[in-house]
């Protein structure tokens, strides 16, 4: 035991926990109307702030959004960013090289305030910049499920 | 500040990657070595405030053993999420508010019981963010470090010029882990890619560690020490989740310096401060925190780090400890700064000395591309 610890490993997590978070009306909508690949936000009618996923209070001016503010969206925007990931965690605690890197973009959606964290494909990399055009790529079957959207890729 | 309270004591562990301890043996060091570096005991302490995450420390009420280790055995205590430098600024509203005149201030985290970047993806929505599965803290950062580059004309040269200062800066620390004399820009570009623009030794490693302040009312840190570092100034403030901040700068960094230099009487940040520690958890942040604290104009971090203005011999020296960069125990990382600014002013800072220090600045943050801020100024004629 010379130099190495006396400390004995204990694994116990993750474990398997399971939530059941409430969604609220607003976000229920948002999610079952992705099955007709469409893209809702929530338009604040005490500031204008429209938020995507749409939510039911207004964090910049404390208003309270109903769902008659609710606002369907273009499903376009603009790449405000983007990385290249070669890493990401795990799930055990470590990280992980990916196999090939993952284009993650921040996107800042037509008519909308929120910013969307979301992958970005169909780009060359010399093509892929800051002030993009892009628009969502559905998934082939939509079923009213947040993975209704698959990704991002370049309008046109 | 109506009380004036001041630091009279501090400890702090040796960061390292895994230290092969008991959270409660780690807690235990600093703590007994904070008492005893303020020359008082157990029995003389009137609260206990701790500071960790649940979820970096494995289980839930994790300071169910810590409590003790600190010392606070049938004494008052409490526990704050996050960062030290949120259980300091606790710890000061109770001495401030006359219920108590002593208080130890703890943090920890062992980075090697759950990497953090992991925990960072339990930080996000989870009825959206945490779905689509894509964003961690290394990706936001890498985003955000992106948008701020464009917006000002930063370079990867930029970022690796700061994480050569902090780096060799660390190496000359003895507390802290990521120790490297002689590395160069080259280096750093070199290092391996994470998420672009970010590289390996431009972000923050994964440590082990803690440490332990202890604060007192006036008259009882005149009886203790001869050399009190007074907290002349506090500022916290915090941004909207991810998805509805501006990215590209740290407006609640901006807010929380304005906030305690206007209680510090701080008009011109740059002339007024003699030394700043930031938790720069990669290496963009010190760039985006220059221009937030005021020590330049916004778009003009680069010019601060091109200069050398912030290096040890800089006319303001940022991270001369090595900063974030150099360690990161994560929720020990804030209170970390707060000893080193204090011991820049008590002459204590052994090889990271800065010569004549009266004001330094400590900053503490957390959560993704530093959601919340913390400042501290710390000011008196020590050494
Ligand atoms: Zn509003």
């Amino acid at each position: 035991m010379e130099g190495k610890s006396e400390i004995v490993e204990v694994k116990t997590f993750p474990f398997p926990a399971g939530f059941n978070w409430a969604v609220g009306p607003m976000m229920e909508r948002f999610i079952r109307t992705l099955a007709g690949r469409k893209v809702l936000g929530a338009r604040c009618p005490g500031c204008g702030y429209t938020y995507v996923p749409p939510r039911s209070r207004c964090g910049q001016c404390q208003a309270a959004i109903a769902e008659k503010d609710v606002v369907e969206l273009s499903g376009k925007g603009t790449l405000i960013s983007y990385t290249n990931a070669h890493v990401a965690p795990d799930g055990n605690g470590n990280l992980k090289d990916l196999e090939k890197p993952i284009v993650v973009g921040a996107v800042k959606l037509e008519d909308a305030d929120s910013v969307l964290f979301m992958p970005v494909e169909g780009v060359k990399p010399q093509d892929l910049k800051i002030g993009l055009a892009v628009k969502v790529r559905w998934r082939e079957e939509t079923k009213g499920a947040v993975a209704d959207i698959c990704c991002f890729e370049p309008v046109g | 500040m109506r009380r004036r309270v001041a630091i009279v004591g501090y400890a702090q562990s040796h960061h390292q990657h895994n230290m092969q301890k008991t959270r409660e043996d780690m807690v235990f060091e600093v703590c007994k070595g904070a008492l005893r570096h303020a020359g008082i005991s157990r029995e003389d302490l009137d609260t206990v405030i701790t500071a960790s995450t649940d979820f970096l420390d494995g289980r839930t009420i994790s300071s169910v053993f810590v409590g003790m280790a600190a010392g606070a055995f049938l004494k008052d205590e409490s526990k704050v999420e996050e960062d030290g430098t949120f259980a300091l600024y606790y710890a000061l509203m109770r001495v401030l508010a006359g219920t108590h005149d002593i208080a130890l201030v703890e943090a920890h985290t062992q980075g090697s019981t759950m990497n953090a970047h992991q925990v960072s993806c339990f930080t996000l929505d989870p009825q959206f963010d945490r779905q689509i599965g894509v964003l961690n803290d290394i990706a936001a950062a890498a985003l955000q470090a992106r948008m701020y580059m464009n917006s000002h004309g930063v370079t990867d040269e930029h970022l690796a010029m700061v994480a050569v200062k902090n780096l060799s800066n660390a190496a000359a620390n003895p507390w802290a882990h990521r120790k490297m004399a002689k590395v160069s820009v080259e280096e750093v570009l070199g290092s391996k890619v994470l998420c672009d623009p970010v590289r390996e030794l431009m972000m923050s490693p994964v440590s082990d560690g803690a440490c332990a302040v202890i604060i007192a009312s006036e008259e009882k840190a005149r009886e203790i020490t001869s050399k009190p570092v007074w907290i002349e100034g506090v500022g916290s403030c915090q941004e909207a989740y991810i998805r509805d901040r501006d990215l590209g700068r740290l407006e609640s960094l901006k807010t929380a310096a304005r906030t305690a230099y206007k209680m510090a009487g701080i008009k011109e940040p740059a002339a007024d401060l003699d030394v700043v520690e930031l938790s720069e958890k990669f290496a963009h942040e010190e760039l985006m925190a220059y221009e937030s604290l005021g020590l330049c104009r916004e778009g003009e971090g680069k010019r601060l780090i091109e200069k050398g203005t912030t290096g040890k011999e800089g006319k303001i020296p940022v991270n001369p400890s090595g900063g974030a960069l150099g360690a990161d125990p994560v929720c020990a990382t804030g209170l970390v700064r707060v000893i080193e600014a204090a011991k820049q002013i008590r002459g204590e800072a052994e090889g990271c000395q800065v010569p004549k220090v009266r004001r330094a600045l400590a900053h503490g943050q957390f959560g993704m591309c530093a959601q919340k801020n913390m400042v501290f100024v710390l000011g008196g004629n020590g050494s």
